[in-house]
């Protein structure tokens, strides 16, 4: 056995009998993670849930004799508070005690000539996006004016398509599997960057200034073996934590879907069953590990680079925290343009491209030349940060620095 | 046979003078124009108070770190030239108990014996005589964590060994552990003398060094200001102890 191979397996050793690195590695991506996201959507989806069957409360003010009215007070979806004002309404809405507010001018009357109009004000916050108060308001007074409207066209003999000269038929042709990779995709991506940071950092810590401050670096190169050896072996051992890491975050997300899938299969709806079907999808699920692993590699030299440049632990905790910006900010910025295209460009910036190549992986419209860009410029990304972590080792100045 | 040359070696350190950029950066010389032999199977004894330059010294010959002016010489190669040659001839035991706190005693010994690529069955009977000898048996399966100081600086010492280098260089190796555990290190280094092999350790024990020091240098703020053996050192003055004689030399 070469002295990186034995040095990989003391690290390994060494690193997982660390209750500290399990818990990282494995029990929060395949238990803690899965719970967690499960518990936000579930959260999510009773709100919406509520929200469609919730009653709200509105603030009226103004002409109450009209039909507007009375189609409120009609709606289950209302309960109304007469308000004399419209100051007062609007303060009412301001402070949260109706949840919308609407004002019929006074002298309001649209129906006892067919040149009469009249203006209404809505009054509503819109920082709630669950809330469906606006919507039913606004339906309510969208039924009343095509009401109104055709009553007139009635008067005036005109057929109702005068209106209408075009009849438009929208389709969204966008497959489930572009809605997913759009939506999802993103976000997935996202997450494992975040798995495999968590997977990296804290042996990067352990593996440079850990063994910095413990002075064990120190017998470990006052040994035979060469620099190039220390930084293989603890290089690959990062690396292949953070590949489990991954690894555990995926089966944490796809023993659920598997288990919810074969239990109650039959009752879940198609649209949702063909999403779900393309990110469990093995040629992505392979597309994105191959991305993963130089990504990991990329990562994990160049976090050992940090540790060891780091005096202690502590302050190699905070020089990674901030080095997990740099690689956090680029697979943000799709998670919130969802319909971000990659291009040469984007194919070179690391974690930018994971994101999207994750989006087409799991649309199934991956561009290959693109993926080939992304996988050479991660490798050519991965041996510079390697040769950085050379020149670190190298350096008496740096493995010395305490 | 080791030989060092006009050896130098310069830090970058802070200074309280403040510059325009925050504190600013000086030269210190951690040791300057050193020169010794100790010949093969020698004993030699290096002494001084803190930060006089004993762990940079024995860093440099043990191709650590790279001096910045001068040379030492092992067995003939340069260590600036063939540090890993070098390093496989020495076993270094650093001046604290640096050991993996999660492997256990065995593994730890493995480990560096398959560092320095020794067979297995060579390995096992050394490591059984060197376990044996520092009575240490009943702790082989213990992880490192659960060790006290003694029994981690004697792993240390089987570990430093377990290749059987020709020269040990062992700093500070009895701090930190009590008078049995100091005895039978000493009892160690004089077994592996026994086999004549080359010993350079730094120390604070006089007491160690009167015992088993073949030559001994004294050094002082990076320079040497003694050199010669137990019986020179006594000389120069027969009336005190050598811890008296080493504290007026110090507080010159």
């Amino acid at each position: 056995m070469s002295k990186w191979q034995i040095l990989i397996i003391k690290e390994i050793k060494h690193l997982f009998r660390d209750t500290k690195t399990i818990v990282q590695t494995v029990v929060v991506p395949t238990f803690i993670t899965p719970v967690l996201i499960g518990a936000i959507f579930w959260y999510i989806s009773s709100i919406a849930q509520e929200e469609t069957v919730k009653t709200y409360e509105i603030g009226f003010s103004g002409q109450t004799e009209n039909q507007i009215y009375d189609d409120i007070e009609d709606s289950e979806r209302f309960t109304i508070e007469l308000i004399s004002s419209l100051e007062d309404l609007k303060t009412s809405v301001q402070n949260d005690l109706t949840d919308i507010g609407i004002y019929l001018e006074e002298d309001l009357d649209v129906e006892s000539s067919l040149e009469s109009s009249g203006k209404i004000n809505v009054f509503y916050k819109d920082l709630d996006t669950f809330s469906q108060a606006k919507d039913v308001l606004l339906n309510i007074i969208d039924d009343y004016e095509s009401k109104i409207v055709s009553e007139r066209l009635v008067q005036l003999n005109i057929d109702e398509s005068v209106l209408n000269p075009i009849n438009l038929e929208e389709e969204d042709l966008t497959t489930d599997e572009e809605f997913a990779g759009t939506f999802i995709g993103a976000l997935i991506a996202f997450l494992f960057i975040a798995y495999v940071l968590q997977g990296s950092m804290y042996p990067a810590i352990e593996m440079g200034a850990g063994e910095k401050e413990r002075g064990t670096m120190e017998t470990l190169i006052s040994t035979n073996i060469s620099s190039v050896e220390i930084i293989i072996g603890k290089m690959f051992s990062i690396t292949l934590s953070a590949v489990i890491t991954a690894v555990f975050s995926t089966l944490g997300f796809i023993i659920p879907l598997i288990i919810v899938f074969l239990y109650f299969g039959d009752s879940i709806p198609e649209t949702f069953f063909n999403i779900v079907a393309a990110i469990v999808n093995p040629l992505a699920i392979l597309g994105i590990f191959t991305m993963l692993v130089p990504l990991s590699i990329f990562m994990g030299a160049l976090m050992l680079a940090v540790s060891v440049y780091s005096k202690n632990p502590k302050e190699a905790g905070l020089l990674l925290g901030n080095l997990m910006i740099f690689f956090f900010a680029p697979a943000y910025l799709p998670l919130i343009n969802p319909g971000l295209e990659i291009d040469f460009i984007g194919a070179l910036i690391p974690c930018f491209s994971l994101a999207l190549h994750t989006n087409a992986l799991i649309s199934g419209n991956l561009d290959i030349f693109l993926f080939g860009v992304t996988l050479g410029s991660t490798v050519v990304y991965s041996l510079i940060s390697i040769y950085v972590t050379y020149i670190m080792f190298d350096d008496e100045r740096v493995i010395f620095r305490t | 046979m080791i030989k060092v040359e006009n050896l130098y070696k310069t830090f970058k350190t802070t200074s309280e003078e403040k510059s325009l950029f925050g504190k600013k950066k000086i030269d210190f010389h951690a040791v300057k124009n050193l020169n010794f032999e100790v010949e093969e199977g020698q004993v030699l004894s290096l002494l001084g108070p803190n930060g006089c330059g004993k762990t940079t010294t024995l860093r440099m010959i043990a191709g650590m770190l790279e001096p910045a002016k001068g040379t030492a010489f092992i067995d003939g190669m340069d260590v600036r030239i063939h540090k890993q040659e070098i390093k496989s001839l020495i076993g270094y035991m650093t001046n604290n108990t640096s050991l993996y706190d999660r492997l256990t005693v065995l593994e730890t010994v493995k480990f560096f014996a398959e560092l320095n690529q020794i067979k297995t069955s060579e390995y096992q009977e050394r490591a059984s005589n060197l376990f044996k000898q520092l009575d240490m048996e009943k702790y082989l399966d213990k992880k490192i964590s659960d060790l006290s100081t003694g029994m981690k600086q004697k792993t240390s010492i089987v570990r430093t060994l377990i290749h059987d280098p020709k020269i040990v260089i062992l700093d500070e190796p009895t701090t930190g552990v009590d008078v049995t555990g100091q005895s039978i290190i000493m009892d160690l280094i004089k077994h592996i003398k026994d086999q004549n092999k080359t010993i350079i350790f730094s120390t604070h024990q006089l007491g160690e060094v009167k015992d088993i020091a073949d030559k001994i240098i004294v050094m002082q703020s990076g320079e040497k200001i003694f050199d010669g053996d137990k019986d020179m050192f006594q000389k120069i003055n027969p009336k005190q102890t050598f811890n008296e004689i080493f504290m007026d030399m110090v507080n010159e």
